[in-house]
């Protein structure tokens, strides 16, 4: 038993984007607005059960919802740096007050960071021609978003989805540049196999680890190996497969990662962002985690 | 002023020259045919062969702007544009809804106009019914609309050229390239005053110094929508027609210079800024105008 656990997204969301309604508020020369997007994500999650929710992410894909607003970046297919990297303008903190403001009672607001890391392996570096360097000034600008986010936000989450192809020995600074002095609770989200830097993440400075459980089981084993005090939001349902995981089969995963980690799992939660599926299927996925969820207290 | 380094396309259009190095061709001057309920052909009539003729008389290609907003014109606008313009004029189809634009497209087609229509416009809004008509009947040319709703910087219209800002599939070039439409002209989008508008202008160079593609926009909309001008009546119609000078000074090669009743005021002041390009171009870059230039008429 452990009634502490939490449900919760990793960050993005799927929804349509209704372009002709775009190209009419040009034709008219209107405002255009986001909020209907990031309603219909926040909605979904509401609806599914979900006690964490993010603001799902619907501007870009992750790269390029920070990159667009960093100075120092250009934007083409991939994003190119092109001078030092600064923070300017608040980059999702006006998303985040949106959603708070029809956020029920009893629900928390995950703040979601693209990991300096992560944004740093996926630009084209034309300035710095040293991806430490660039990493860290990555990491500067983020922890000015971070300083306002922890005002808003329950947690703060960064993703860093590239550790687990490369971990640069730097890793622990990096993060740590980010969540110092920060007040609110931070995650760490590592998807891809990561069982080969396990005592690294362990040692990470954040208070909860989530990675892909359901995609990569043989995580069980290699956290296994290691005394794990950290905390842990299991990723319970898969986000690169349209299969939606029945109840049981969640119910099944959960009780096995409790063996594991007992009451250090404070979430369970999708392997990773719900961005590339369709929108039925990670609101199904969403769903049956809940109700698996609550037959886990049963 | 200035020359590209990459290369610069010269569209043909129907006898029209749209594009190349600044200098080169005359602006292009595109003017709009807006109706408000059913058109009034005679008014029409009258201020295409008013444009036409300050067109002869200045050197600058005109092109008439069809906006048709209801399809129950439809049939009689293009009847209009079959009867009515000389047989090799090129002309715009300007439409908004996606429904019209298909039956635009087949009606055309019926007519044996495509070869002489450039499509206006190709954006982010393209339906897939939209990308098959386009497939089945395709205009000699279309204008591209830069409009990124995620950044309206430059570095956001280029992005929704590249790759359609993850709005669409392709790129909005690559979309177009694979319709079939061989010769694709750049709309920069201008947006209204406060919106980042002064980017459609900056966006100019870099979109022909990227593509090397002919590129305009419509930047008398910006003056249009402009509160701040009302304080100044009498200048507004002036400063509307002189935002378009510019289009060709920032290198541009067409103004989309809004109702066709302004021609009488627009015809002027590009062909005057175009023959003080070309005289500079010229003597700087080696660029000789082109035989119908505005600046040939000077030396008459």
């Amino acid at each position: 038993m452990n009634t502490n656990l939490k449900t919760s997204v990793i960050g993005s969301y799927p929804v349509s984007v209704n372009t002709t309604d775009l190209m009419n508020s040009y034709f008219d020369q209107h405002d255009i607005s986001w909020n209907k997007y990031i309603d219909e994500a926040v909605h979904d999650m509401i609806t599914a059960g979900i006690t964490c929710i993010s603001d799902g992410q619907t501007r870009d894909p992750f790269i390029q919802i920070f990159t667009r607003k960093l100075k120092g970046c250009r934007i083409r297919d991939r994003t190119e740096i092109i001078d030092k990297i600064a923070y300017e303008n608040p980059i999702t903190i006006d998303d985040q007050r949106y959603v708070k403001t029809f956020l029920p009672k009893g629900k928390e607001l995950i703040g979601v960071l693209t990991g300096p890391y992560t944004l740093t392996k996926s630009c084209v570096d034309q300035f710095y021609h040293n991806e430490q360097e660039l990493a860290f000034d990555f990491a500067s600008a983020l922890k000015t978003e971070a300083q306002q986010l922890e005002h808003i936000v329950n947690f703060i989450s960064i993703d860093e989805p590239f550790f687990s192809n490369k971990y640069p020995e730097y890793a622990h600074e990096l993060i740590k540049t980010i969540t110092k002095d920060i007040s609110c609770p931070t995650r760490l989200h590592v998807c891809g196999d990561v069982s080969s830097i396990v005592p690294e993440l362990l040692d990470m400075p954040v208070d909860i680890l989530t990675h892909e459980f359901k995609a990569s089981p043989h995580l069980f084993n290699a956290f296994k190996e290691h005394d794990c005090k950290k905390k842990i939001c299991l990723g319970s349902v898969r986000s690169d497969d349209a299969r939606i995981e029945t109840v049981e089969e969640i119910v099944n995963h959960i009780q096995k990662g409790l063996r594991i980690f007992g009451e250090n799992i404070v979430q369970v939660s999708p392997d990773c962002g719900q961005r590339l599926l369709p929108r039925e299927i990670a609101f199904q996925k969403l769903q049956n985690l809940v109700m698996a969820r609550r037959r886990i207290d049963e | 002023m200035f020359s590209f380094t990459k290369e610069q396309q010269t569209l043909e259009i129907s006898g029209i020259h749209i594009g190349g190095q600044p200098g080169r061709n005359p602006t292009t001057l595109i003017g709009g045919l807006f109706f408000k309920g059913a058109p009034d052909y005679d008014f029409a009539e009258q201020h295409l062969q008013t444009m036409m003729h300050l067109s002869k008389k200045t050197g600058n290609p005109a092109i008439p702007d069809f906006f048709i907003k209801k399809e129950e014109y439809l049939q009689d606008i293009i009847t209009f544009i079959e009867t009515s313009l000389p047989r090799t004029q090129p002309f715009c189809v300007d439409i908004i809804d996606s429904s019209i634009k298909i039956k635009t497209l087949e009606l055309l087609h019926q007519k044996n106009l495509l070869d002489r229509t450039i499509y206006n416009s190709i954006h982010i809004g393209i339906t897939p019914q939209e990308r098959l008509a386009l497939q089945q009947h395709t205009p000699a040319a279309a204008i591209i609309v830069a409009f990124n709703p995620k950044d309206r910087s430059v570095d956001g219209k280029i992005e929704v050229l590249e790759n359609g800002a993850h709005l669409t599939d392709q790129g909005l070039l690559q979309i177009a390239h694979s319709l079939g439409i061989k010769k694709t002209l750049i709309d920069t989008a201008a947006l209204a005053p406060g919106e980042n508008s002064g980017a459609a202008i900056a966006a100019i160079p870099v979109i022909k110094e990227e593509y090397g593609l002919p590129t305009g926009c419509a930047i008398h909309n910006v003056v249009e929508k402009s509160k701040w001008l009302q304080q100044f009546p009498t200048a507004k119609k002036s400063v509307d027609a002189s935002s378009n000078a510019s289009i060709p000074l920032f290198g541009g090669d067409f103004a989309i210079f809004g109702p066709i009743e302004h021609a009488e005021n627009v015809f002027p002041i590009i062909a005057w800024y175009d023959i003080l390009i070309s005289e500079y171009t010229e003597n700087y870059f080696g660029v000789n105008p082109s035989d119908s230039h505005p600046r040939r008429k000077l030396f008459q």
